[in-house]
């Protein structure tokens, strides 16, 4: 009987397995994208905002006739949960890879999820532009990996760069700074690259300190901070911990200049916590809503202004790389005349646009040699009227930073 | 050293510290009676923030004073739990216990998510941000509350066990299953009891953690493993041993994050917690085997 | 169902898992089974502790972790095949089974089950925090150099199949034997009643040690080829309390003391996370898990003894007892 209990579960797999084949055929005008990011889990709130994304993208491209070259075929999402567990982000990869057919892949948003996906797609010929920020991804050599965004060391040196501009434009003088940074890799990468450029910008970094993501009492680095005598402070942090370390600087009334790193400082709901006081903050974002190239050009403006109107928040920096990645794959399948991945990936390896490439920062989206686009730059961001508005550098600036 | 820095970090150790007692208390009560591990009880504090939430933003009663009616909620909540769920396994197996406390955090998690969404929530309150300055130093309003609710509620508990017939039956029914049936004491109705109860202060835990934290389906994970050594170190069942483990975990880890390093500090807590176990495998206030 | 009939049950069931990479050549059906494969060894080994020895561990993510970590770093950084490696890892893992079993066994029930957490726990943060050493929390990626049985890379799902599969039939063999041995005898007169086995001269934590020590060799195993086949590893991954509670949910689902009971969770468990994922997971965020707990839930009010009591035509022999412990209240 035991041994049976062991046929009956492999008859049971080859069946599962099996039946599941049978329903991915697609209709005949009709192309796949893969879409990866996590949809349960921990980082389901980033996931949804990237599905948001796509969800928009796949609308505005089959509104506009499909792929002209391809006869108008319609693009459809299969949207796949990675879950929060690297785990089962590699095993997902496998079954959309080998058991449907996508002419490319979109995610995900959390590098600790796209890292075991990307050997998956390496292997599986299919291409994947992913919108994760760590330096790690497109050092690997992977022919089929792309990366639409910014990369983690970026954003240190332009958080250093514009307090630099603070210093000069406001005669501030400020030396002292602390770096505070979430154990993660975003956060370690961002912390890195801030400390490697902060002498020669002629900072003192007088405290360099990560902690645990998703702590539970930021009052020991609160004390930190104060006892460090810093008169600027780069906090690299996530959305819980974001709130703590502000409402408690605020309880100790430890107030340096602040500027933010991450999501935390960015996200709709950090305006919904701190209220009115949102105003004035400001952080470094792989992508805004408003940058100079979106604002300035109507039809992507529009782009921006219907996600808010569907989904009730601004555009997120998760939502847009995504949608560019989208549409990305979409340009792509036009320029190779086919939905094939591989000449997809061909056509993205040479990937050079201002059209859709100008929902990046600086308005181009440019695939190098290693697959990145190399165009792209981190920005900073002010809240002002409730909203995050791009404020430097001044190519991508719509306002200009308030005191 | 600095004595100002040396009085603040013990001061945000004790503060945190009663945050975790808070959280500690229901599952050491849970666990006190029934002997019972409840891997859900980080869920339960965040079903008591969402119901926090809810009462704040459509009917418009603030966490502090929204207390009582999360309370009530919670208990109907945690007693509905015990009588389909956990009655069918009194008498199986620790494991059996695991497994359905861990199904049941894994349902309640994705739940929330299925109704609520991905978004982050919050509670908007004056107190979140106030804090009470006196030479040079601050404590936190919110977590000074939550610390005085923890004192409070553990010495409310204290009486009810002691001082009450209901509280009579449980301690007995915690010492023996055996002798409290002899004695005429309905054991099942004992743990229903001590459910409901542990359940209702994991409500109040969240309630009181609003203004701290996001309200979001996997806030409940936060704590786990920190309630966990809280209650262990104390003494599984100890109420008083939850509040002085909480108080020792918090303040371990205040002088280790300000003073060694802060993605360690957790790690002192751990520490501290093996430390104690093998020189006294029942912790703090329990009674050895 | 008489000896003949069994034989030719088992060689068919036997035949169907051999040949199955080469009927389909779908990398994720073959990846799913080696998924199983690799819980089932986990499950097997866990079980050595958790189940025949009745000390509940949730902390074997560490084992997992320090095999694959061994492995990967040494040929990362010093070029070491992961064959080599492997091994290292396993003795490292040994050794830290040693170090975290010898003062965890002088506590009893929940008390060592939550000393197993913080000790998994620690070993996490320590994988965080030494980043020049281990990456930290931005991982370790394993660039694929070509096919390569030296370096255990391959471009097909097969090999790793095959891989798995053989560290799993070696596992349930050693596993098998060890039931009938003194040490299962010993183990499971400690699970009846710890006391009593001492009195009668067991030396309960030498047994328990003995059991502990083999249940992590074969988790760290497990480990080296988990990072090879996924090729990525980070702490949050593979050092997290998450994956330390699935291996134990794994045999307590399939039946916890039994020798079927781990390969039976496994396949169970590991199915029913990928279809709840395949069929819900796109549908509305949270769908797939709250079917996935409510299964757990299920499974655990109708069959406490786990799924395998579903086979069994008497009662389930001795399964291990709550494991009491006095405790007072206020």
């Amino acid at each position: 009987m035991k041994l049976g209990s062991w046929l009956t579960s492999t008859a049971v797999v080859s069946a599962a397995l099996g039946l599941a084949i049978a329903i991915s055929q697609g209709a005949e005008k009709e192309v796949q994208i893969a879409f990866l990011n996590p949809l349960s889990g921990n980082n389901v709130d980033a996931g949804q905002q990237d599905l948001n994304a796509a969800t928009l993208a796949i609308e505005d491209i089959n509104k506009a006739g499909g792929i002209k070259a391809l006869g108008g075929a319609v693009i459809k999402l299969v949207i796949v949960d990675t879950t929060s567990d690297p785990k089962n982000a590699a095993s997902t990869a496998e079954r959309v890879f080998s058991t449907q057919k996508v002419a490319g892949a979109v995610g995900t948003g959390i590098s600790g999820l796209t890292l075991p996906i990307l050997p998956v797609a390496e292997k599986s010929r299919i291409p994947i532009i992913t919108n994760s920020v760590n330096d790690q991804i497109t050092s690997l050599k992977y022919k089929y990996t792309f990366q639409v965004t910014p990369k983690g060391s970026q954003f240190g040196s332009t958080q250093v760069q514009f307090l630099k501009a603070l210093n000069e434009t406001y005669g501030l003088g400020i030396k002292d700074v602390a770096v505070v940074y979430e154990n993660s890799g975003y956060g370690v990468s961002t912390a890195s690259s801030i400390k490697e450029i902060a002498a020669s910008a002629g900072l003192n970094l007088v405290l360099f300190e990560a902690y645990p993501h998703g702590f539970t009492d930021a009052s020991s680095l609160v004390t930190k901070i104060k006892a460090s005598g810093a008169k600027a402070l780069f906090p690299v942090a996530y959305t819980t911990d974001a709130k703590l370390i502000i409402n408690t600087m605020k309880q100790m009334d430890v107030s340096p200049v602040i500027i933010g790193g991450g999501a935390g400082f960015l996200w709709p709901v950090f305006a919904k916590e701190m209220g009115p006081a949102v105003n004035g903050f400001v952080s470094v974002a792989s992508w805004n809503w408003d940058s100079k190239s979106i604002s300035s050009v109507p039809e992507l403006a529009s782009i921006t202004t219907r996600y808010e109107e569907k989904f009730g928040t601004f555009m997120t920096e998760h939502a847009g790389p995504t949608y560019v990645a989208v549409r990305m794959l979409a340009e792509a399948m036009e320029i190779a005349k086919s939905a094939d991945p591989v000449k997809v990936r061909e056509a993205l390896s040479t990937f050079d646009n201002d059209k859709i490439g100008g929902f990046m920062q600086p308005g181009r989206v440019k695939i190098d040699g290693t697959g990145w686009n190399g165009a792209v730059h981190p920005v900073m961001i002010q809240w002002q009227d409730d909203k995050p508005r791009t404020v430097f550098p001044a190519m991508d600036a719509v306002r200009t930073f308030k005191r | 050293m600095d004595s100002t820095i040396i009085l603040q970090t013990t001061l945000n150790g004790l503060m945190i510290g009663g945050v975790y007692a808070l959280v500690a208390v229901g599952l050491t009560l849970i666990f006190g009676v029934m002997k019972i591990v409840n891997f859900a009880q980080g869920e339960f504090v965040m079903l008591g923030m969402y119901v926090s939430w809810a009462l704040a933003t459509f009917v418009g009663i603030g966490p502090y004073p929204g207390l009582l009616i999360v309370a009530v909620i919670m208990f109907v909540g945690g007693w509905l739990t015990f009588k389909l769920l956990i009655i069918r396994i009194i008498g199986k197996s620790d494991e059996a216990f695991i497994l359905l406390t861990l199904g049941l955090s894994i349902f309640l998690q994705n739940i929330t998510l299925l109704a609520f969404g991905a978004d982050y929530l919050t509670v908007t309150t004056t107190v979140k941000d106030a804090a009470i300055r006196f030479g040079g130093l601050a404590i936190s309003l919110p977590r000074l509350i939550a610390f005085g609710v923890a004192l409070v509620m553990v010495a409310a508990l204290t009486l009810f066990l002691n001082r009450t017939d209901t509280g009579r039956a449980m301690r007995a029914t915690a010492e023996s299953r055996e002798v409290a049936t002899l004695l005429g004491i309905d054991p099942v109705s004992c743990f229903a009891v001590a459910f409901g109860v542990g359940t209702v202060m994991a409500g109040i835990a969240g309630v009181l953690l609003t203004p701290m934290f996001y309200v979001y389906p996997g806030v409940g994970t936060l704590f786990n493993t920190t309630a966990f050594i809280v209650v262990v170190l104390g003494g599984m069942g100890s109420l008083t041993g939850a509040l002085v483990g909480g108080l020792l975990i918090g303040i371990v880890e205040a002088l280790g994050g300000t003073f060694v390093s802060l993605d360690l500090s957790q790690l002192f807590a751990f520490l501290i917690f093996l430390a104690v176990l093998f020189v006294r495998p029942s912790g703090l206030f329990g009674r050895s085997a | 169902m008489n000896r003949t009939g069994r034989i030719f049950l088992a060689a068919l069931a036997g035949a169907a898992v051999l040949l199955f990479p080469v009927v389909t050549t779908t990398p994720y059906y073959i990846h799913t089974v080696l998924m199983v494969f690799l819980f089932a060894t986990m499950g097997l080994g866990w079980n050595l502790i958790g189940g025949y020895g009745a000390q509940l561990s949730l902390g074997h993510s560490t084992f997992f972790a320090i095999g694959a970590y061994s492995a990967v770093l040494l040929m990362v950084n010093y070029e070491i095949s992961p064959l080599v490696g492997g091994i290292v890892g396993m003795v490292l893992a040994c050794g830290a089974a040693v170090v975290i079993g010898l003062p965890c066994f002088r506590l009893r029930g929940p008390y060592f089950c939550l000393a197993t957490i913080a000790a998994g726990e620690i070993a996490r943060i320590l994988f965080l925090h030494f980043q020049e050493f281990t990456g930290g929390a931005n991982g370790v990626p394993l660039p694929f150099h070509g096919d390569d049985i030296l370096t255990l890379q391959f471009s097909s799902k097969a090999p790793y199949y095959y891989l798995a599969l053989g560290l799993l039939v070696a596992v349930f063999v050693l596993v098998r034997w060890m039931e009938k041995a003194k040490i299962g005898r010993y183990l499971a007169a400690i699970r009846e009643d710890q006391d009593a086995a001492e009195s009668l001269g067991v030396r309960t934590d030498r047994v328990k040690l003995i059991a502990y020590v083999l249940s992590a060799a074969i988790t760290a195993a497990a480990g080296v080829l988990y990072a090879f086949t996924v090729g990525y590893i980070d702490p949050d991954g593979v050092a997290s309390l998450n994956l330390s509670i699935e291996i134990a949910v794994v045999v307590i689902v399939g039946g916890i003391g039994t020798l079927w009971g781990p390969v039976l969770g496994a396949t169970v468990v590991v199915l029913l996370t990928e279809l709840t994922n395949m069929y819900l997971g796109s549908l509305r965020s949270g769908a797939s898990l709250v079917l996935y707990g409510l299964l757990l839930i299920v499974v655990v009010v109708a069959r406490p003894k786990g799924l395998i009591s579903l086979f069994d035509r008497a009662p389930a022999a001795s399964l291990p007892k709550q494991v009491g412990t006095r405790v007072h209240v206020a």
